[in-house]
Formats: C-alpha cells, structure tokens, sequence
C-alpha cells in the first residue's frame, strides 16, 4: 500500500483552478443535460429498477454465466482463460503475445486493466502499447491517471494537453482543439495500422452467445477490434449478463447517465473471430482473426458471494455519482483511489484493491445520498461504504482516541455531558488538544471561513422544566422532545422555540432527561458496538416517558432513530422490537407541524415583506424524503416571502465530523452554498438541520452577515404569542 | 458479404417497425450529427452525393453493398464512371485507409436515439465505414423500430456470431476541455440517406 497524505493532496487540488473551474462547471451543467436525455422515455424508475434486476440476477448467477460465456466463445472458436488476479492475467497474457510474436499493441479502454497496471508490465516486457482513447492517450503521455471513468481527462486545460502533445511528438502542437484532435487522429491511425493486436475491455458480456459491448464516442473500440489480426479482450466477471437482450437494460441508461447522451456514437457488438484481410507474403488474404478472452476475478468472485457488498455489481460504470457528488466536483477524481474514484471508486477499491488503501480516503464520502438518486443500478453507495468502514472497525478497532471518547465517554451521558459543560465555561479545552477534537461537538480547526458558536451557557436540558409549565391544560397529545446534543448545548433557544411550536399545535411536550447523543457519529465511525450502547440507553429513556409521539427537530437524529436503531438491532429478536415500536413514534419535527397546520387550514401562502430562501439537509431529503413540509410551512409563514434557491438540495458541507477533518474542503462547499444564497435575494435562510444551521450561519457570519439564519422551529415561534 | 444475418427485414416485420417512429429518429439522429438526407428512391441521392464529393474534394471512395442491392450496385457504376470506386473486398482492405469517403448500408433505425444498426461481419464494411473521414450509409426509411429494448429484441433473434452494433453520429470526443470535437477516429461526417421506396 502507498502511503498518502490525502490532506495535502486535497489542499493541491482546492489550488488547481484549471481543475476547480472544469468541475464546477461541469456539474451545474450534468443535472440538466441528464434531465434532457431522459425526456423521452416513460420511467426513468422502472428503467433502474429493471437494470438493478437484471444485474443482481446476473451476479447471483456469475459462475454460471461465465461457463455459458467461455462455452459460446469457444464454440465459435475463439480461446478463453480465467486470471485469479492481475499477476495470473499478467503471464497469460504475455504468453498469447510471445506465441504469436507481438510487438505493437493498441488498447481501447478498459479499466479492468488499469486496475492491474497491465500497460507498465507489457512495456517492461518491451512491448509497444498504446491507449487509444485521446483522454487516456494523454494522460498515459503526461504519466497521469484518470481522474474521471468516462471522462478521464477533465481537469485538464488545452494548454496543459498541447502541452503533453508537444512533449510527445517532438513537434510544436497549438493549443487549438480541433488541430490537436487531429493530430491524434494522425498519430493513433499510423498506431492502429502497424499494431499486431488489439486489446479491449468490455462494457458487457453476452453469455449467450459470446459477445461482448463496447461503448465508445469516438469510435477507437471499433478500430482496435477490427484491424489487428489478434484481439484480446479482458474482462471482468461482474460484466457478464445472460441474455442479448438485456444488453438494452445497460444501454437505455448508461449513456444517459453518463454524459447525457441518448445513445453514444458506436455501440460495437462483437462474437468471436471475425474475418480481416491483410496483407500476407506479398498477398492480400482473408482470414480469421485470433481471438482470445481473459476472465479477470481479483477479488470479484469473493465480493459477488458477500450478500451485502455484491450490490456493487449493479454499477456499469457509468460514473454518474461521481457527477453528482460535492466533493469528486470540488476536488475531482485523483484524492481518491489510484483507479476507480468517487464514492463507488471507495468500494471497489476496498473489494479489488485492499482495505487499507480504502481505509484512507473511504471518509471522502460525506454521505449526502445524492448519487443514490441518479445510480442506474439503484446501488446505495454511501451504505456499502458504512457497511465496509464497520468491518474495518470490527477487525483493526478504532484510533486511540476515539474508541476513549466513544466508548468510555459517550456513553456515559453523566460524563459526557459534564464534560460540554465544562467546555461552556472556559470554551477553552474544546479548541485544544486531541482529545476534545473528536467530540462530536468540537470546532477547534473550524474558523477558517467561518465563524463557529460557543456551547451554550445554559444547556436546553436545564431549561426545559421551566418551559413545561406552559403546556395546554387539555392536551390533544403526548409528544417527547429528542434534542440532540446541537439542540441541547449549542442552540437551546431552539429547542425552546421548538416546545412552543409544540405546544401551539396542543402537545403536552415533556423531555426524557436520560436521552443521549443519537449515535450518529459513532455509527458513522464504524464502531457499532458501542452505537448500540446508546441505542439502548435511549430506547429505555424514550420508552419510559410514553408518550405518543417522539419528536427530533435535527433529521439525522429523526433518521437514525426511526431507521438506524433497527438496522442495529436486526440480529436481537428483543430489541429489534424496542426498536421498531419506538420507530413508529418517530416523527421530524416539521412534519409533523405541517400535518397539524394543514388540518387547521394554517398553510395559506403569504407574501411578507422579508424574502426567506431554504435549504434542504441531506439526511432530511434523501433519507427522510421530507422536503415539501418545510416548504409549505415557510410559504405560509406571515412576515415572509418564500423564494427557491438554486443547489437547495446540496450539502452545506457540514457532513457530521468530515467538517472537521477536511475543514478546508468543508468550507469550499460551504462557500458554493453561501454564494447560491445571496443569489436567491434572501435575507432569511431557513433550515431544519441544526448542524446545518451552524455550518451555514458560520459561512454567512463570515462572508454576509447581513443574512439572517434561523431554523423553521424559530420562524414559526415568532409568529406565535406567549 | 458476409453478414450476421440476411434476414433482417424478415424478423424486423415482425411487428416492430412503423412509420410512426420516423421523426423521432429524425429528431434524435439530427440531434446526434447525423446529416440525414431523405431520397424517394437510389436515383434521387446520385446529385446529392455527387456535390458531397465534389464539396469534399474526393476522388476515391470505398463502397460495399452492392452485391445485395442491385440498385445499389447501379449506383456505383455510375459513380465508378467518374470517380475512383473500390467494390472488391480486398481492394477495400487495401485502399481503406487513403479513401476520402465509404459507402455503406444499415439494417433500420432506432426513434429513441436516433441510432443506426450496422451489420459489419465482414471487414470490408468496418474498414469502409471506420477509416475514412466521411461515411455515406443508406437505409430504407421504413425500417424503424421505437426503442432500444425493440432493437434488442430483434438481435436476440438474429445475432449468433460476427461483428454488429449501433452507429450514432460521426466519430466524437470531448476529452479536451469537454469541447465537442468530430472525426477523432472514425469519420468526422456521418450522411444517410433513408431511401423511401425501399423494398
């Protein structure tokens, strides 16, 4: 394993603004040009949910499928291998081309053989090998890998490119892009006519009847296919599918997904040997070219048997979450793994590569759900890269420090909380020194861009018997106030502002004084088992205060305690089912305010005289599908004005401890965010996340302090008499 | 010529082409740069590809297709008449990659993406249509299927081995600065002519 230091490489590419320009404007444009592609077919769901289908089937089938695959090949007459892992692939390889006395060899692309580093061994083997997709043929002159699976060369200019052009072909090559196109053009076709095989990979492989998909724009599968007298395709088994047909089921989505295309220029099919005619002692002969087929496995075969990380075989390496994600859009492809990138990248890494090279970037994924969304094979990304970090932690444990703040603080709540207090009186042990850096609530580290909150002087737990008095005489029903730790040390004026919402809509509201911080940090550090520790120090606290509904005004709590505690708990009959039943009594707080103003006809649309724009947290809009409530409930909010803001729905940045630990990369979100606000004219921003709420209004303080920053809890409250 | 099947027309009247399905072709192959010519019969598209070649400055081309379509074949005759036409494979495999212009067939056309489906078993079709910079193709009008999943459906029943595949637009690439550029490999002009009278 490379031992990197992602942080500085971070820091490089925040300071690359050839690459920070091509990225951003790259992503404003990828929602729209996917949205166009996809404006002629019915259900772009029904089309994922078949894709998904017929792609588990596959992979739950992969040994039969590649028997059937290697059968068809070989009935047609072509040779087929299987390579445990890249060094097997490696020798089998060079094999086929000393028996047939290669020398020149043009690829088309396959990141299969990426994967390996099969280029730099054949040319240690003194062959002569050449990518010839202009993106990798470039990067492969520059030394440079991709930073993009279809578009590899996208944090490059054409100063950059006529640059590595130049070096190449000894020649002066302007930074024109049609002459350097075709320049290329020149140079590659004299490489496609003197190669002695061609070598590609595939996008798919027909079990069938042996054939194999290429998918191309530029046409260079189709070449390096057609004129060697020998190709050599490798590829993965997870490519593999049953039947012709399905291979629709890839295409009706890839090249939607991936560039925003209908279809790409050549879609090349192609069954074992095919004829060429070339010249042969001095005669022009036709003949049937030589055709061999490598099976790679490296780690496949295993993770296709792993019931839970075999969902990743629903990818077709579309690269589309990479489009969507926040931060492959600011700091592009090459933080990741040396090959595949991106959140999907983290999991293949992880599968094909080792865990330790996974293990050092794996926290890139900020688990925004985003590219959940638009994934053609419904992969749930951000959970199979959880699910790889837990198994991390089970097996190596956790650093030093955060297995003493996880499991001998946090869950002791009387320590723990002792602890935040004495933090608000000094606020000094929380900006120095390791050990309070991982708290979850610690902001040393964070000033850069923005300015943080003090822990509170007067926690909301201390101040919540007092706002109880003022509970309705005749309740309509019980609700138990979940705070959160953000509610409770840093913002108790919401948790207030909360209760008197609740109690406008007629809830007696009372607060469970044993409550615990969620969980949430500890789950996300992998360290399950002390997560379900507080999981059930909270389960027992919210049984005991019986109430009808149980109420968190922050959606990461909402989520982790209505969906989390059960996933926790899905191997332990009896607190599985403490877990659902206080599932069913979960409810965000908006929504449910929403549902109580709706029935009392108090969402009337109103145009006050102060603009309010919102922002939506990931965790609220992909994991708890709320998103409209909020709105409704700021369209009828009196005094304001509601306006939409644009990338409403990305993330601010804040991303549990991924704030903390990359506060750099943190704050360039953040700055995105900050600039799409001031462009909706708003003076208020509204949110319904409190970690959001401090990242944001941290950004605003800093850059525009003349916009306001309040969540919903507030806006209603002021609108309500004591 | 070699092919995957010969009987294209057979399974695609099976129900799966309709006129109907026409403009949304159109649309999405305009979309995709695709210069599409529409020509009642052979004879209408001799003066248009006689100003492309005059327009391109050619002078020798490729053509296969001839042997399965006698009007085709005419068409080349009449071509070879006054420019430099190779018909034989292996002067094809020869000349293929110093020809200005290949001339070729399509089986049908796909409404959804504005794609062709290319029968190319044999190596003179590929190396017609991949190597020069401007690929002249024709196909009967009338042969055009709704969706992906219909162009599939009909492979399932006629692809069992050779080379196939789908041609949308010219040759392209964005890898530089995700400019949209044509010709990097392939042709930089993709022309076809949807004949109407086609059997």
């Amino acid at each position: 394993m490379e031992k990197r230091n992602i942080k500085i490489e971070i820091e490089d590419k925040l300071h690359d603004e050839i690459l920070r320009s091509n990225l951003e404007r790259f992503s404003e444009q990828y929602p729209a040009a996917r949205a166009k592609a996809y404006a002629n077919v019915e259900s772009i769901e029904a089309l994922r949910d078949d894709l998904k289908e017929m792609k588990s089937y596959s992979v739950s089938h992969i040994e039969k499928l590649a028997d059937q695959f290697q059968e068809s090949l070989e009935k047609r007459g072509a040779k087929v291998f299987r390579a445990k892992d890249g060094e097997a692939l490696k020798r089998q390889l060079l094999e086929i081309c000393r028996e047939n006395d290669v020398h020149n060899i043009v690829k088309s692309k396959s990141m299969a053989t990426e994967e390996i580093r099969l280029n730099d061994y054949l040319e240690e083997q003194g062959l002569h090998v050449k990518e010839t997709d202009l993106g990798e043929w470039m990067l492969s002159v520059a030394g440079q890998h991709p930073s993009h699976m279809v578009m590899p060369a996208i944090h490059l200019n054409r100063n950059q490119c006529a640059k590595f052009f130049s070096d190449e072909l000894k020649e002066d090559i302007p930074s024109d892009i049609p002459f350097m196109v075709q320049t290329a053009r020149r140079v590659m076709r004299k490489e496609f006519l003197k190669a002695d095989m061609g070598i590609s990979g595939a996008n798919f492989g027909i079990a069938e009847n042996g054939a194999i998909g290429l998918v191309t724009n530029e046409g260079n599968a189709r070449i390096v296919t057609t004129m060697p007298p020998i190709h050599v395709i490798i590829i993965g088994y997870e490519k593999l599918i049953p039947k012709i047909s399905d291979a629709s089921k890839i295409m009706r989505l890839l090249p939607r997904n991936g560039t925003g295309q209908r279809m790409v220029s050549y879609l090349t099919l192609v069954d074992g040997p095919t004829p060429i005619i070339h010249e042969k002692n001095g005669k022009m002969v036709e003949e049937n070219k030589k055709v061999y087929a490598i099976l790679l496995d490296n780690g496949r075969l295993k993770a296709a048997h792993d019931p839970v990380m075999k969902e990743v075989y629903q990818c077709v390496r579309c690269a589309s979450c990479l489009n969507v994600c926040p931060i492959w859009s600011t700091v592009g492809g090459n933080v990741y793994g040396h090959i595949y990138s991106g959140g999907i990248g983290a999991i293949l890494t992880g599968l094909l590569n080792s865990m330790d090279d996974f293990a050092q970037f794996s926290d890139l994924c900020i688990g925004c759900r985003r590219c959940t969304t638009v994934c053609p094979g419904k992969i749930n990304i951000p959970d199979l890269i959880q699910e790889l970090r837990n198994r991390r932690v089970a097996e190596k444990g956790l650093s030093l420090p955060e297995k003493l703040i996880f499991q001998k603080i946090m869950t002791n709540r009387k320590i723990f909380h002792t602890l935040l207090r004495t933090a608000s009186i000094g606020q000094k042990p929380v900006k120095s020194g390791k050990f309070i850096r991982n708290l979850p609530l610690f902001f040393a580290k964070m000033t850069e861009g923005r300015s943080l909150p003090a822990i509170a002087d007067k926690p909301f737990r201390d101040r919540a018997n007092d706002l109880f008095k003022n509970n309705p005489s005749s309740a309509k029903m019980k609700v138990a106030f979940f705070s959160g730790c953000n509610l409770d040390f840093v913002f108790p004026q919401t948790g207030e502002s909360v209760v008197k919402v609740l109690q406008d809509i007629g809830a007696e509201v009372i607060y469970p004084q044993d409550q615990n911080c969620c969980g949430k940090p500890i789950i996300g550090a992998g360290d399950l088992e002390t997560a379900r520790k507080l999981a059930m120090q909270n389960i027992e606290a919210l049984e005991k205060a019986n109430a009808d509904y149980i109420v968190a005004a922050c959606p990461t709590c909402a989520e982790t305690l209505k969906q989390t505690y059960k996933e926790l708990f899905a191997h332990d009959r009896i607190w599985l089912e403490r877990a659902e039943n206080l599932s069913k009594k979960i409810r965000e707080f908006t929504s449910l305010v929403e549902m109580s103003y709706a029935k009392n006809k108090r969402l009337k649309t109103t145009h006050g005289a102060e603009k309010i724009t919102y922002h939506d947290s990931c965790h609220m809009r992909r994991s708890l599908d709320i998103y409209k409530e909020p709105r409704r409930l700021l369209e009828a909010a009196p005094g304001y004005d509601y306006v939409e803001m644009d990338g409403a729905d990305q993330c601010c940045g804040m991303a549990g401890s991924f704030g903390m630990k990359y506060a750099d990369l943190s704050v360039q979100l953040l700055n995105r965010k900050i600039h799409n606000i001031k462009e909706s004219g708003a003076q208020t921003i509204a949110v319904a996340c409190p970690a959001c709420m401090m990242q944001i209004g941290g950004g605003l303080d800093k850059n525009a302090p003349e916009i306001k920053i309040k969540h919903i809890a507030d806006i209603l409250a002021e609108n309500i008499s004591d | 010529m070699r092919k995957v099947s010969h009987e294209w027309q057979k399974y695609l009247q099976k129900g799966f082409i309709d006129k109907k399905y026409w403009n949304d072709f159109k649309e999405n192959a305009q979309a995709a740069s695709v210069e599409l010519k529409e020509v009642k019969n052979y004879e209408d598209a001799m003066p248009i590809i006689e100003d492309i070649i005059a327009g391109a400055e050619a002078s020798r081309l490729a053509a296969v297709g001839g042997g399965e379509s006698e009007e085709l074949s005419r068409i080349y005759k009449n071509l070879g008449q006054k420019y430099q036409v190779y018909t034989d494979k292996f002067e094809i495999a020869r000349n293929a990659p110093s020809v200005d212009i290949g001339i070729s067939t399509a089986e049908f056309g796909v409404g959804e993406t504005g794609s062709i489906c290319v029968d190319n078993y044999s190596y003179e079709a590929r190396v017609a249509t991949m190597l020069p910079p401007i690929n002249i193709v024709f196909m009967n009008k009338n042969n055009v299927v709704d969706t992906m999943t219909d162009a599939f459906e009909i492979l399932e029943q006629v692809f069992d081995k050779g080379y196939t595949g789908f041609v949308t637009g010219p040759s392209r690439t964005s890898d530089i600065e995700r400019v949209l550029t044509l010709g990097v490999h392939g042709p930089s002009r993709l022309i076809l002519f949807a004949v109407d009278g086609m059997e």
